[in-house]
């Protein structure tokens, strides 16, 4: 089979996937040369894996287990203590203030300052709730059973909301 | 605050995301001219650091007991020895680097960063192997005639091999993950640039570790 093909389909898949990744970045870095950095290591390992991937895996979770495999490692890597995303700094750095709704700004950065807190494996977890993964696909992502997806999810959603009203009231 | 609004939240980035565009483009110009590189490889290359030291010194003692050409017993059993030691190190780092090399990213996310947390804390294990040559660096000097014919020598040589064996048992107890908060484990481990990042993998590792246990207790 003609390898370069293969790699084209890919870049398009990611492409198309590309929301994915960001919103991983968001989650993962602090500093935009962070992200991009973050992104672009992604995009690498997941060129460099495709030789493991199979039809009968879906594409999006093959993909966010890579994706969340590396914004782990590189989270890891590069941490520092301030590498948490404060109340105030936007996260994704979008100067468009079109359409702007205050409110939604500050409760998408409150968001993902919380996400920011959690350790790293109830990250990727809350990550895959967020984008409305079932429990089945979130246990083969994260390779724990769909009953610990089930009490974790209930446990950092409580944790999160406690977070929101105390931030709102 | 409802479960739902969390995720119209999550979802209401998509949006954002998709006005930022600026990333995206320079990420795929990269990927189309081939021209990114890992950044994950700082243990890779560590390892490979080591390897090619291991290799280096391995060829130097192998040249010594080669020199000798065994006219000294005691000189080719102790340099042979320090020899075994360091290939079995170099061995340990080789594979190291192979299984890091070769590390599945689109495997599970405990498993991998399981692995990945576990070719970190090995470290330890390469300088546990490290340590075992130990003794030997106090007899490679020995020779016949001062072993059997010198009690002087007898006197000072062999309580300080048997004071080496004993600090080297002791060293390969006492050096483990377990001990890494130690002061002295932690002032001897930093001599190598690799103590903060085992011990963050130890910790990892625990982290992981509890991460799938809550199944076992909620099951």
């Amino acid at each position: 089979m003609n390898k370069q093909p293969q790699r084209e389909e890919l870049l398009k898949l990611i492409e198309a996937n590309r929301g994915i990744i960001f919103k991983i970045c968001n989650s993962y870095c602090k500093n935009e040369d962070d992200r991009e950095d973050l992104a672009q290591e992604i995009v690498y390992q997941l060129l460099k894996s495709y030789a493991g991937f199979t039809v009968e895996h879906k594409f999006s979770t093959w993909m966010y287990r890579v994706a969340l495999n590396v914004a782990i490692s590189f989270y890891r890597k590069t941490r520092t203590g301030s590498n948490v995303i404060r109340l105030g700094e936007t996260a994704t750095d979008i100067e468009d203030k079109t359409n702007y709704n205050a409110e939604l700004e500050q409760n998408i950065n409150r968001l993902q300052q919380f996400i920011n807190e959690l350790k790293e494996l109830d990250r990727a977890l809350m990550i895959l709730y967020l984008e409305e993964k079932n429990y089945k696909e979130m246990s083969e992502i994260l390779g724990i059973t769909e009953t610990n997806v089930a009490t974790k999810i209930s446990r950092i959603k409580d944790k999160l909301k406690q977070q929101f009203s105390i931030v709102n009231n | 605050m409802k479960d739902i609004s969390l995720q119209n939240i999550w979802k209401a980035q998509d949006e954002k995301l998709e006005r930022s565009l600026k990333l995206n483009l320079r990420i795929f110009e990269s990927m189309q001219t081939q021209k990114a590189q890992s950044k994950l490889n700082a243990l890779v290359r560590f390892k490979t650091v080591a390897v090619v030291i291991g290799v280096l010194w391995s060829a130097f003692l192998g040249l010594l007991i080669y020199g000798n050409q065994g006219k000294n017993v005691y000189f080719t059993v102790s340099v042979g020895m320090i020899l075994f030691f360091s290939i079995w190190a170099t061995a340990a780092y080789i594979k190291d680097i192979i299984l890091l090399k070769n590390l599945d990213y689109s495997s599970s996310i405990t498993n991998t960063q399981k692995k990945l947390a576990g070719l970190q804390v090995s470290t330890i294990k390469s300088v546990r192997i490290i340590l075992l040559q130990l003794p030997f660096h106090s007899t490679w000097f020995w020779t016949q005639k001062l072993v059997t014919g010198d009690t002087r020598f007898q006197l000072i040589s062999f309580p300080c091999t048997f004071a080496f064996i004993l600090i080297t048992i002791w060293l390969y107890k006492s050096i483990s993950v377990q001990n890494m908060d130690k002061k002295w484990v932690k002032t001897f481990m930093n001599i190598g640039p690799e103590y903060k990042s085992v011990t963050r993998a130890r910790d990892f590792l625990s982290e992981i570790e509890e991460f799938k246990k809550d199944q076992d207790i909620k099951a």
